[in-house]
C-alpha cells in the first residue's frame, strides 16, 4: 500500500512540475492550475484512502468467517466425538444386560446378566485301576473300573436359591448321589433341604474330586455318606466359624441313602468347624481348623441298614482296596438288625500351609443291635481315626478345595504340572463285644489298620494322574471258606492303585 | 454382626424313644449356640442408598458424620453403599431388584415409581418425614464459559440462534425434567400462560441442544471437560461443584430471575429394608438429614437447607431468585409427567435430535 501511495506522489509531482514549466509567464493561470492539481491530488490520496479501508475490512470480514466457521467446525467435532463416547457408553450399559455364557476350567456357566440366574454343567470322570498282591483266594478283584462318572448340574435361580443334581453313572445301577435345593440368606444363614452328605465325617465330607487317595480312609467306614434330609448351615465371617444342624432319615455307617426313609426315628445331625486364625495376618496358622461333629437316632431297623452283611452289596467296613473285612455275621446264619440308639462323634482338624497338608479324625459309631432271632442285644462301640499329611513338591499351596498348578502341563515349554506325596496312617477298631453273638469272629477281622502312601499329579486344574499303595493288616477273621470277609481277612491287603481323573 | 437363629430350634421331645437322640444332638447344639452368642455384640450394618447423579459429594460427606453419629449413639459400626446414576433410571434398577435401603432421587415421581410398580414402599411415602420428604431443595442455574461471551442471562437468551445448550435427557435424568419444566415455566410466566407460546419457547430451546447426556454428571462433563456448548443447564449445587473441579476461571455461574424449586425426596424402601433388618437405621439415617449437622452438610454442597438457620448461615452461597414450584406451574409431578415425560408426550413432540 505503501508503494502505491509512493507511486502515485511521484507522478503527480512530476505533472505538476511539467505544468509549471510550461506556463511560467502566467502567474494567475499558474495558481489555478496548481489549486486545480492539489484538488486532484487530494481527490486521488481520499480514494486510496477509501480503497486501503475496504481492503482491510474485507480481510476482517474474510477472517472473522474463517474463524467462526473453523469454530463451528470445532463443535461439530467435539460434538461427533462425544456422541460416539456415549454411544460406547450406552453400548457397554446394554452389554451389561446380555446374559453371559462361560466355557472354561470351571465348567461350561450361563448366566443372566444380573447373576441372578446360573447354570453350571460341570462333570467328574474317574477312570481306576487295582492291583491286588499275594491275595489268591481272590479272583476277581484285580482290574480297571470306572469309579465315578458324574454329570454335575448346579446353579443359582432368583439369586439367593442354590441347586444340585448330581447322579453317578459308573455303578452298575445309576444312583443318585446329590439332589438338592438351597436357600441362602447370608453365607452364615442358609437352609438345604434334599439328598446331601450328612454333615460328619471331615474326609467324607470333601469334595470326591479333592480327596488324595483313590479311596477314603477306614474312619469313612464309620460315618454317613448321603442322607435325605434339611439342614441349616453357614459360614460365619467367611469360614472362620462353620455351623451345620440338621435332621435327616439316618442311614447306616458309610451308607449311601436309597432316598426314603427306613424307620420312624429321625437322625440329628450336627457339626461345628472352625479356623480361628483364617482372617488374621498369622499365615503360619491361617490355614489351622478343628472341630467336632455327631449324630444321634433312635429306632430299629432292617439288617440291610446295618453297616453291612455277608453277601450285601453295598460296601460297608471295607478295606482301602474296596474289600469288606468286617461284617455282621454269626456263625449261627442269624440276622443282626440296628435295635435302638445309634450315635455318632467325631473330632476332627485340619491345617494347610503353603505346600504341607495335615488332616486327621477320630470317629465313634456306637449301636444298639439285636440277634433277631436269640434277641441279645448288645451296644457296640466302634472306634476309627486316620491322619493323612501331604506335601506339594511343585510348591503349589495345598488346601482342602484342592490344587491349582502353577506351571500346567505343556511339555513343549517345559512345564509339567503340580507333584504331590501323600501318606496316609488308620486304624478301624470293632467292638470286642460284636463277637461271636453279632459277628464270626474266625472270619470278621476285629481291626483293621492300613498305611498308604502315594504320588500324585496335578497336569492342570482339570486332569489328574494318581499313583498309590496301600498296605492293610487284620486282627481276627481269617477262615477257610471262599467267600468275604474271610478271604479278605486271611492275609494282609497290598493294593497298588493308579487313577485317571477329569474334572470340570 | 448377626443374630442366632438357630439357637431357637425345637424338636419334638414328645415321644419318650426320642428324648435321648434328642439330648445327645443338643450335646452338639449347645457349643453351635453359644458360638454364635458370642457374635451378637459385634454389629457390623450395611446399608445402600440409590441416588442420582449430583449427590455424591453430598452423600460422600454425609455418610461418615452419619457413621460417626450412629457408632457413637449405638456402638455399631455402619457401612453406607453409594450407587449414583440418572434419577429415572436409578429407579428403574431399583424397581429390577437393585436390593436398595434407601433411595435419595431427584423426584417425587421416581419414588412414586417404585412403590406403584414394585411395591417396596407404601404410595403415602412422602408423608412419613418433615416438607414432604424433602430436607433440602435446590434449582437450576445456568454454567457459561468465563466471561460469558454469548451474554446468557435469562431463559429467553437461550432459544436465539447460534447458542449451544447443553443438558441431559428428561427421559433418564431428573435434573432434566426440573430444567425442562424450569423452562417451560418462564415461559409461561412471560407468555401470560398460553400454553402454545410456551411450546414453541420450549421447542426453540431444544433445537439448541446438540446433545442429551443421561444423567447431569454425564452433561457436565459434556459441557466442561468436552468442550460442548455455550451454556450447562446444571442442578445448582452441580454447578458450583463444576467451578471447584474445573476452575473458577473457565467458568462462571449465570443465576436466571426465576427458576424452578427443584425438592429431591428421600424414602426407606420398606421392604428391602425390612429384609435386611435395617428398617430402623434406614429410617434414622433419613432423619439424621434434618439435623443440623445433616442441613449444615447439605448447605455446604450447595443444596438449599430446610433448616432457616442454617439456611441464613449459608446465605452467601444461594443467589436470590423467584422460585416456582411444579404444582403451582404443572398441577403436581403426576401430571407433568404424564403431559411431558411419557412417551408421545410434549417433550417428545418438540425434541428433534440434530
Amino acid at each position: 500500500m505503501k508503494d502505491n501511495k509512493f507511486w502515485l506522489a511521484t507522478a503527480l509531482g512530476a505533472q505538476l512540475a511539467f505544468t509549471s514549466l510550461a506556463a511560467d509567464n502566467t502567474d494567475t493561470n499558474r495558481d489555478a492550475d496548481i489549486e486545480a492539481l492539489k484538488q486532484q491530488i487530494n481527490a486521488l490520496s481520499q480514494k486510496v484512502e477509501t480503497l486501503e479501508n475496504q481492503r482491510a475490512l474485507d480481510q476482517q470480514a474474510s477472517t472473522n468467517t474463517a474463524s467462526g466457521q473453523i469454530q463451528e467446525l470445532d463443535q461439530k467435532v467435539r460434538i461427533l466425538s462425544r456422541e460416539r463416547e456415549l454411544d460406547q457408553e450406552a453400548a457397554a450399559g446394554a452389554a451389561k444386560t446380555q446374559p453371559k455364557l462361560a466355557v472354561g476350567a470351571n465348567g461350561f456357566i450361563a448366566s443372566s446378566a444380573d447373576s441372578n440366574f446360573v447354570f453350571s454343567l460341570n462333570g467328574l470322570i474317574q477312570v481306576d485301576s487295582r492291583t491286588f498282591f499275594d491275595d489268591s483266594a481272590i479272583k476277581s478283584n484285580d482290574g480297571l473300573l470306572l469309579r465315578r462318572m458324574r454329570p454335575i448340574f448346579q446353579g443359582t435361580l432368583w439369586r439367593d436359591f442354590d441347586f444340585k443334581f448330581m447322579p453317578d453313572f459308573a455303578p452298575s445301577t445309576p444312583t443318585l448321589f446329590d439332589a438338592y435345593g438351597n436357600y441362602r440368606y447370608e453365607p452364615w444363614l442358609q437352609l438345604r433341604a434334599g439328598k446331601f452328605k450328612t454333615p460328619e465325617g471331615l474326609e467324607q465330607l470333601q469334595d470326591d474330586v479333592n480327596i488324595q487317595f483313590n479311596e477314603r480312609s477306614l474312619v469313612t467306614d464309620l460315618v454317613p455318606n448321603r442322607d435325605v434330609g434339611l439342614q441349616l448351615w453357614g459360614d460365619i465371617d467367611g469360614g472362620v466359624m462353620s455351623y451345620a444342624a440338621g435332621i435327616f432319615n439316618g442311614v447306616g455307617d458309610a451308607r449311601n441313602s436309597s432316598n426314603a426313609a427306613y424307620e420312624n426315628g429321625v437322625e440329628f445331625a450336627g457339626r461345628l468347624f472352625t479356623q480361628p486364625f483364617k482372617s488374621s495376618s498369622l499365615a503360619a496358622l491361617q490355614g489351622a481348623g478343628f472341630g467336632v461333629a455327631g449324630t444321634s437316632q433312635n429306632g430299629t431297623s432292617s439288617a440291610t441298614d446295618l453297616p453291612n452283611t455277608t453277601g450285601g452289596t453295598l460296601a460297608g467296613y471295607t478295606t482301602d482296596g474296596q474289600q469288606q473285612f468286617f461284617a455282621y455275621n454269626p456263625a449261627s446264619g442269624n440276622t443282626i438288625v440296628a435295635a435302638g440308639q445309634h450315635w455318632r462323634l467325631s473330632p476332627q482338624a485340619s491345617y494347610y500351609y503353603g505346600p504341607a497338608s495335615l488332616f486327621g479324625e477320630y470317629a465313634i459309631s456306637d449301636q444298639d443291635v439285636r440277634n433277631s432271632n436269640t434277641g441279645v442285644e448288645a451296644d457296640l462301640h466302634n472306634t476309627a481315626w486316620e491322619i493323612t499329611g501331604g506335601w506339594m513338591l511343585t510348591g503349589e499351596n495345598a488346601s482342602f478345595a484342592g490344587v491349582t498348578p502353577l506351571h500346567p502341563f505343556n511339555p513343549q515349554t517345559g512345564e509339567w504340572g503340580a507333584f504331590q506325596v501323600v501318606a496316609r496312617y488308620a486304624a478301624l477298631e470293632v467292638d470286642p463285644h460284636a463277637f461271636p453273638a453279632f459277628a464270626n469272629p474266625a472270619t470278621s477281622a476285629s481291626e483293621a489298620r492300613a498305611w498308604s502312601a502315594g504320588l500324585n499329579w496335578y497336569l492342570n486344574k482339570n486332569i489328574r494322574l494318581d499313583a498309590s499303595f496301600s498296605h492293610t493288616t487284620f486282627t481276627g477273621g481269617g477262615g477257610t471258606g471262599t467267600i468275604v470277609p474271610e478271604i479278605v481277612t486271611r492275609q494282609p491287603e497290598n493294593v497298588f492303585f493308579t487313577r485317571i481323573q477329569l474334572a470340570f | 454382626m448377626f443374630s442366632s437363629r438357630a439357637s431357637n430350634w425345637h424338636f419334638d421331645q414328645s415321644k419318650p424313644e426320642d428324648k435321648k437322640p434328642v439330648k445327645n444332638f443338643l450335646k452338639f447344639l449347645v457349643p453351635l449356640a453359644v458360638a454364635l452368642a458370642v457374635s451378637v455384640d459385634a454389629k457390623e450394618i450395611k446399608l445402600l442408598n440409590v441416588s442420582y447423579d449430583p449427590t455424591r459429594e453430598l452423600y460422600a460427606e454425609y455418610n461418615t458424620a452419619f457413621a460417626k453419629y450412629w457408632k457413637a449413639k449405638t456402638g455399631d459400626d455402619v457401612t453406607v453403599s453409594q450407587s449414583h446414576g440418572g434419577s429415572g433410571k436409578q429407579a428403574q434398577s431399583v424397581i429390577a431388584g437393585l436390593a436398595a435401603d434407601v433411595v435419595t432421587l431427584a423426584l417425587s415421581y421416581d419414588i412414586d415409581a417404585i412403590s406403584q410398580q414394585a411395591k417396596l414402599l407404601p404410595a403415602d411415602w412422602q408423608n412419613r418425614l418433615p416438607d414432604n420428604s424433602t430436607p433440602y431443595t435446590s434449582t437450576i442455574v445456568f454454567l457459561v464459559r468465563k466471561g460469558n461471551p454469548k451474554l446468557i442471562k435469562n431463559w429467553d437468551d437461550l432459544v436465539k440462534q447460534n447458542i449451544s445448550v447443553v443438558v441431559p435427557n428428561p427421559k433418564t435424568s431428573g435434573g432434566a425434567r426440573w430444567a425442562y419444566l424450569g423452562a417451560y415455566a418462564y415461559a409461561l410466566e412471560t407468555c401470560g400462560h398460553d400454553d402454545a407460546k410456551a411450546k414453541n419457547f420450549i421447542t426453540k430451546l431444544y433445537k439448541n441442544v446438540p446433545i442429551l447426556d443421561s444423567g447431569a454428571r454425564g452433561s457436565t462433563i459434556t459441557f466442561a471437560q468436552r468442550g460442548i456448548g455455550d451454556v450447562l443447564l446444571a442442578w445448582e449445587n452441580e454447578a458450583h461443584l463444576a467451578l471447584k473441579e474445573f476452575g473458577a476461571d473457565n467458568f462462571e455461574i449465570v443465576t436466571p430471575p426465576l427458576s424452578i424449586l427443584a425438592e429431591p425426596p428421600v424414602a426407606v424402601v420398606d421392604k428391602n429394608a425390612k429384609r435386611h433388618g435395617t428398617t430402623e437405621i434406614a429410617m434414622a439415617y433419613l432423619n439424621y438429614l434434618y439435623s443440623d449437622e445433616g442441613q449444615e452438610i447439605a448447605a455446604k454442597n450447595f443444596y438449599r437447607p430446610r433448616n432457616e438457620a442454617i439456611a441464613a448461615k449459608y446465605a452467601a452461597n444461594f443467589t436470590r431468585l423467584k422460585l416456582v414450584t411444579v404444582d403451582q406451574e404443572f398441577g403436581g409431578w403426576a401430571k407433568a409427567q404424564q403431559t411431558h415425560f411419557t412417551d408421545g408426550g410434549v417433550f417428545d413432540q418438540v425434541y428433534q435430535p440434530n
